[in-house]
C-alpha cells in the first residue's frame, strides 16, 4: 500500500545517530566513549596513592550518580533519595561481610538486592505522583527510612556500626589503594556500559516515552506505573551496589551515616553532579562525578575555602541548568564540533579553560 | 521540676511549634502560589537570616535591635534569588525548578557557613523573654506564648492586609491568574518579588523563632553547615502546606498547628513511637499526598490537557 | 458480532452532559464517520472508548469482550488503537525512535537482558528494527527517519502517528480529527490511503473528521452528535441530507445561548 504523499526535501540539519538504536554505530560510539573514560582513569596514575584515593572516591559516586541518570535521566522522575539507598546498601554490606563473614564479592549483589523490596514499596507509594509531589514524597521517604531502618535493632543488631574488611581475591589483596581503584574503574565502567545497554531496549525506550510524553506513551500500549516503577527499582539497586562499594571505601559503616540530614544533603549533592555531568547519557554521571570529587578535594585543601566549594558548585549548577541542561556532555559535544570547524581557535579555548581551571586550583592549593 | 505531664502544657509547645511550621509553610504557599516555585531552598534562605544574627548580636548589637536587619537581609536574598535565577525559568518544567532551588539552597547554606567561619558553635542570644509562666499550676514557657501570639497577628495581619490593602488584593490576582493579571496591568514581576519578600521573611522568622529558643536561658546555639532547619522543620513545613493542596494559605497555617500538635504529643507515647516523630510526619505527608492523586482515570486537568 | 460497541456510554461534567446514553457499533473492517459540532462529545466518546475518562455508566465491547474497566493500556493491547486531535509524539526522540517505541507490545527482553546485551535483547532489537523498516516504507517516511517530530511539516508528523498506531497491529483503529492542520494534497492522499490500510490490515476505522469532503468519500456509515447525543445514524447520503444534522450545524446561535 504504497501512498501518493510526495517526498519533499530531506530537512538539511542532519541529526546524529538515534542513540537509542543498537546500531553498528551506535555500539561503535559506546567502545569509544568507554575506552576514552578508561583512558581518563590513567589521569590519577601520577599522583600515587592520594590520586587512587581521590580516583576511588569518583569511581564510587559515578555509581552512585548512575542511579540518578536512570531514574531522573531516563524516565524524568526526581528522586531524592538515592543516597538512602545507598546506605541501605553499605549496611547491608556491613552486616554481611563482618556480621556473617561472607565475601565482598557475594555482599556487595545482595545489597543490590536488598534494596530491591524497600524501593519496590516506596515506588508503589510514589511514582504515580507528579514531579513536585514525587520530589516532596522521596525527601520524606528518605528522612522517615533513616529514622526507622538504620535504626532498627534487626538490621543493626543493636550495634553503632562495622569495620569493613577490604575485599580479596585469591592472591590479589584490593586493600591497597592501587588494586582498589583499579576495581572501581572496572566496575563503574561495566556500570555505564550496562545503563547506555538499558537506553536501547524495550523497556528504556519506554522509560524515554514515558518522560516525554505519558498520554502518548499509554495510547501505545506501555504500562507507564510499571515502566516508571521499574526505572525506581532499577536506580535503587543501582544505589544499593554502589554502596557496597562505598561502604569498602569509607572503611566502616555507620548507619548513623545515612540518616536525616546528611542522607538529602547528600542525596542532593548526587543529583546535582549528574545534571552538571550530563543527565541523559550514562557518562554524564562519570564526569560529574570526575568534576565533583576533583573540586571538592582542591577546596578541601584550604578548609577556610570549603564554604566556597559549595557556593562555587552551586552557582555552576544553576548555571547548567538555566544555560547548559545538556551538562557537561552537552560542552564536550560543542566542543567538539568547534574544534572541528575551528581547530586553532577552539584548540585555544580548550587551553585556556584547562589553564584557567589549573591556575585556581593551584591558588587554593598554595592557599591552604 | 515535675515530670507530671500537663495536657495544655504538651498543647502550648505543640502549638507554638506549630506556628512555627505554620509560617514556614505559609512562605511555602505563597511563593508556590504565586510564582510555582515549591522553594526547597526556603530553610537556606532563613538560615541567611539566623547566620546575620548570630554575627550582628556576636559584634554586641541588640538582639531586639538585630531581628528586623536579619529579616531584611534574608527578604533580600529570597528577592534576588527570584529575580535573577528563578524568573529565567518556564515553570512549566518542574524538574528543572526543583533542582535550581536545590541550587540555591546549597548557595545560600554554603554563604552562611562561610559568615559563621569555623567555630565549633555559636551562640544566639534569645530575643523573646525566657520566663517562666505559671498559671494555675501549669508552667508555660513565656517564648512558647509569644510564639503563639506572633503566629496569631500575623496570621490576623496578613489575612487583613491580603483582603483590604492594595497592594495585597494586586497579590492576590497573580495568585490566583498571573495571565489575566497582567493584562489587568498589574507588573507581576513586581508582585512576584513581594511575594518571594514576604515568604523569605516568614522563613527568617520562623527560624529565628525556634533557633535562638531552643536551649533555654542560654538561647540557642548554631554550627557551621547547620543542617537542623533542613533534617527537622523542612518536612513538617511542607506536611503544613500539603494540608492545604499547596495554595490555601489558611490551611497551611491549620496544617502547621496540626503537624506541632501530632509532634508534641508524640513525645508522650510509649518508647518506640516516641522516637519516630519525624517518620510519622513522614507516613502522614506520604498519606496526603495519596489522597490527592486519582489513581485510575485521567483528572479534569489532563482531560482539558487531552482536549486543548 | 460487531468488533466495537458501545452501550448507553454516559459522561457529565460539572452537570453538564457530555455524553448521554451514546451508544454506536463497528463491524469488522467497516470504516465509520462521526460528524458534530464542536463541543458534540466526539472527543471524549474516542476517550471514553480509549480508557482515557471513565464513563459514568455504559458499557464498551471490544471483540466480544468488555473493556470499559481496563487501562488504556490494556485496551491496546486487547487491539484498540487511537490518536489524538492534537498531535502527541515523543519530542526527544527520532522519527526511527518513536516508532521503535510503538512496538513496545511486540517485544518481550526484561531490562537485565538488555544491560547484559544477552541474545534475547539481541532478538528483540532485530524483530523491533525490521517492523520500523516496514512501516517506514508503508507510510513512506524514510526521508525522515532520523528527524526529530520539531522538524517535519505538521502534515508529516499525523503520517507520523498514523504509522506508530498502525504498529501496534489495533483490529480497530479511531482517528481524531487526523486531517486537520495539513495540506489540501495531503489530505487528498489521505482518504485512499486509510481505505489501503483497511484493505490491507483488515482492520476497522472510526473517524471523527471536520472535512466533509474525506469524511464523506471514505465512511460506509455515519453516525451524527450533538450535546452529547446520537441525532443520526446512517449512509453518508442519509446522514447528510438530516434535518437534524443540517439544524445542529446551522442553528449556532441555540446553543450560542446555551452556552
Amino acid at each position: 500500500m504504497s501512498t501518493a504523499v510526495e517526498t519533499p526535501e530531506v530537512p538539511e540539519q542532519v541529526i546524529e545517530a538515534p542513540s537509542t538504536v543498537a546500531t553498528k554505530k551506535n555500539r561503535r560510539n559506546q567502545i569509544i566513549a568507554l575506552g576514552a573514560l578508561a583512558a581518563l582513569g590513567a589521569v590519577p596514575i601520577p599522583f600515587g596513592d592520594y590520586g587512587f584515593f581521590i580516583g576511588q572516591y569518583a569511581a564510587v559516586y559515578a555509581m552512585l550518580g548512575l542511579s540518578v541518570t536512570i531514574v531522573t535521566g531516563y524516565a524524568g522522575l526526581i528522586s531524592l533519595m538515592p543516597y538512602t539507598f545507598a546506605g541501605l546498601g553499605a549496611v547491608m554490606t556491613g552486616l554481611i561481610m563482618t556480621g556473617w563473614g561472607w565475601p565482598f564479592w557475594l555482599a556487595a549483589p545482595m545489597a543490590a538486592l536488598a534494596t530491591l523490596p524497600v524501593s519496590l514499596v516506596v515506588g508503589m507509594a510514589s511514582v504515580r505522583l507528579k514531579t513536585l509531589y514525587l520530589a516532596i514524597a522521596t525527601l520524606t521517604f528518605s528522612t522517615a527510612l533513616g529514622e526507622t531502618f538504620f535504626r532498627w535493632d534487626l538490621v543493626t543488631g543493636g550495634r553503632i556500626g562495622w569495620t569493613v574488611a577490604s575485599p580479596q581475591l585469591g592472591p590479589i589483596d584490593f586493600g591497597t589503594d592501587l588494586n582498589f581503584y583499579l576495581l572501581c574503574l572496572l566496575v563503574v565502567l561495566g556500570l555505564v556500559w550496562m545503563t547506555e545497554g538499558l537506553r536501547t531496549s524495550r523497556l528504556g525506550r519506554a522509560m524515554l516515552a514515558v518522560r516525554d510524553n505519558e498520554l502518548e506513551a499509554q495510547a501505545l500500549g506501555i504500562n507507564v506505573y510499571k515502566t516508571k516503577l521499574a526505572a525506581f527499582v532499577l536506580s535503587g539497586m543501582m544505589a544499593g551496589f554502589g554502596g557496597a562499594f562505598l561502604a569498602v571505601l569509607l572503611g566502616n559503616v555507620s548507619p548513623g551515616g545515612y540518616q536525616s540530614p546528611v542522607a538529602e544533603v547528600t542525596s542532593i549533592l548526587l543529583v546535582s553532579l549528574v545534571v552538571i555531568g550530563g543527565i541523559d547519557r550514562a557518562w554524564g554521571a562519570f564526569f560529574g562525578a570526575i568534576s565533583l570529587v576533583v573540586q571538592s578535594q582542591v577546596f578541601q585543601g584550604a578548609r577556610f575555602f570549603f564554604p566556597f566549594f559549595g557556593m562555587y558548585s552551586a552557582f555552576f549548577l544553576i548555571l547548567f541548568l538555566l544555560f547548559r541542561p545538556g551538562g557537561l556532555v552537552q560542552v564536550s559535544k560543542i566542543t567538539t564540533e568547534l574544534v572541528k570547524r575551528r581547530p586553532v581557535f577552539g584548540l585555544a579555548v580548550v587551553l585556556v579553560t584547562v589553564a584557567l581551571n589549573l591556575g585556581i586550583a593551584y591558588i587554593f592549593i598554595r592557599a591552604s | 521540676m515535675t515530670l507530671a505531664i500537663n495536657p495544655i502544657e504538651v498543647a502550648s509547645f505543640g502549638i507554638s511549634a506549630g506556628a512555627v511550621f505554620g509560617l514556614l509553610a505559609l512562605g511555602l504557599v505563597l511563593i508556590y502560589r504565586t510564582t510555582g516555585v515549591m522553594n526547597f531552598g526556603h530553610w537556606a534562605i532563613g538560615l541567611v537570616a539566623v547566620v546575620s544574627y548570630a554575627w550582628l548580636t556576636g559584634e554586641g548589637m541588640l538582639p531586639q535591635a538585630a531581628l528586623p536587619i536579619c529579616l531584611l537581609l534574608a527578604m533580600g536574598a529570597g528577592v534576588a534569588a527570584y529575580r535573577l535565577v528563578f524568573k529565567r525559568i518556564a515553570r512549566s518544567n518542574q524538574i528543572i525548578v526543583i533542582l535550581v532551588a536545590v541550587g540555591i539552597a546549597q548557595f545560600y547554606s554554603s554563604l552562611a557557613a562561610l559568615v559563621l567561619g569555623f567555630r565549633p558553635f555559636t551562640r544566639l542570644p534569645p530575643w523573646l523573654p525566657m520566663a517562666t509562666l505559671e498559671v494555675a499550676g501549669m508552667r508555660l514557657r513565656m517564648s512558647d506564648v509569644y510564639t503563639i501570639g506572633v503566629g496569631l497577628a500575623i496570621a490576623v495581619g496578613f489575612f487583613f492586609w491580603f483582603r483590604v490593602s492594595r497592594s495585597g488584593q494586586a497579590l492576590r490576582a497573580v495568585a490566583q491568574n498571573r495571565e489575566a493579571a497582567v493584562l489587568a496591568g498589574i507588573d507581576d514581576v513586581r508582585y512576584s518579588s513581594l511575594a518571594w519578600a514576604i515568604g523569605s521573611g516568614l522563613a527568617a522568622l520562623a527560624l529565628l523563632i525556634i533557633m535562638p529558643h531552643s536551649a533555654g536561658q542560654q538561647g540557642g546555639l548554631i554550627t557551621t553547615f547547620d543542617l537542623t532547619p533542613l533534617g527537622t522543620l523542612l518536612i513538617p513545613a511542607f506536611g503544613a502546606a500539603l494540608v492545604g493542596g499547596l495554595v490555601n494559605l489558611p490551611m497551611a497555617l491549620v496544617g502547621g498547628v496540626f503537624f506541632g500538635l501530632t509532634r508534641e504529643f508524640l513525645v508522650l507515647a510509649p518508647a518506640p513511637w516516641s522516637e519516630l516523630r519525624t517518620s510519622v510526619a513522614a507516613i502522614l505527608i506520604v498519606v496526603l499526598l495519596l489522597l490527592r492523586t486519582e489513581r485510575f482515570f485521567a483528572t479534569r486537568q489532563e482531560l482539558e490537557a487531552l482536549e486543548a | 458480532m460487531s468488533i466495537l460497541e458501545t452501550k448507553d456510554l454516559s459522561i457529565t461534567f460539572g452537570g453538564i452532559s457530555a455524553l448521554d446514553e451514546v451508544s454506536i457499533n463497528v463491524e469488522p473492517g467497516e470504516i465509520v464517520g462521526i460528524l458534530g459540532p464542536n463541543g458534540a462529545g466526539k472527543t471524549t466518546l474516542f476517550n471514553v472508548i480509549s480508557g482515557f475518562l471513565k464513563s459514568d455508566q455504559g458499557k464498551v465491547i471490544l471483540d466480544g469482550e468488555e473493556i470499559q474497566n481496563l487501562f488504556p493500556y490494556e485496551r491496546v493491547a486487547a487491539g484498540l488503537a487511537r490518536t489524538f486531535q492534537h498531535v502527541k509524539l515523543f519530542r526527544n526522540l527520532t522519527v526511527y525512535e518513536n516508532l521503535l517505541v510503538a512496538q513496545h507490545r511486540h517485544l518481550s527482553s526484561g531490562s537485565f537482558a538488555a544491560m547484559l546485551r544477552l541474545p534475547s535483547w539481541r532478538k528483540d532489537e532485530k524483530l523491533a528494527k525490521d517492523l520500523v523498516e516496514k512501516m517506514l516504507d508503508t507510510i513512506n517516511l524514510r526521508p525522515w527517519k532520523d528527524a526529530r517530530p520539531s522538524e517535519l511539516s505538521y502534515g508529516t508528523t499525523r503520517f507520523l502517528e498514523l504509522a506508530s498506531v498502525l504498529s501496534l497491529k489495533p483490529k480497530i483503529l479511531l482517528l481524531d480529527e487526523p486531517a486537520s492542520g495539513i495540506q489540501q494534497r495531503e489530505v487528498e492522499a489521505l482518504g485512499p490511503m486509510l481505505k489501503g490500510i483497511r484493505d490491507e490490515t483488515g482492520c476497522a476505522i472510526v473517524l471523527i473528521e471536520h472535512d466533509m469532503g474525506l469524511l464523506f468519500s471514505v465512511s460506509e456509515r455515519v453516525y451524527a452528535l450533538d450535546f452529547g447525543r446520537l441525532i443520526a445514524e446512517g449512509t453518508p447520503d442519509e446522514v447528510a441530507n438530516d434535518d437534524r444534522v443540517l439544524e445542529s450545524y446551522l442553528g449556532r446561535t441555540r446553543r450560542d445561548s446555551v452556552a
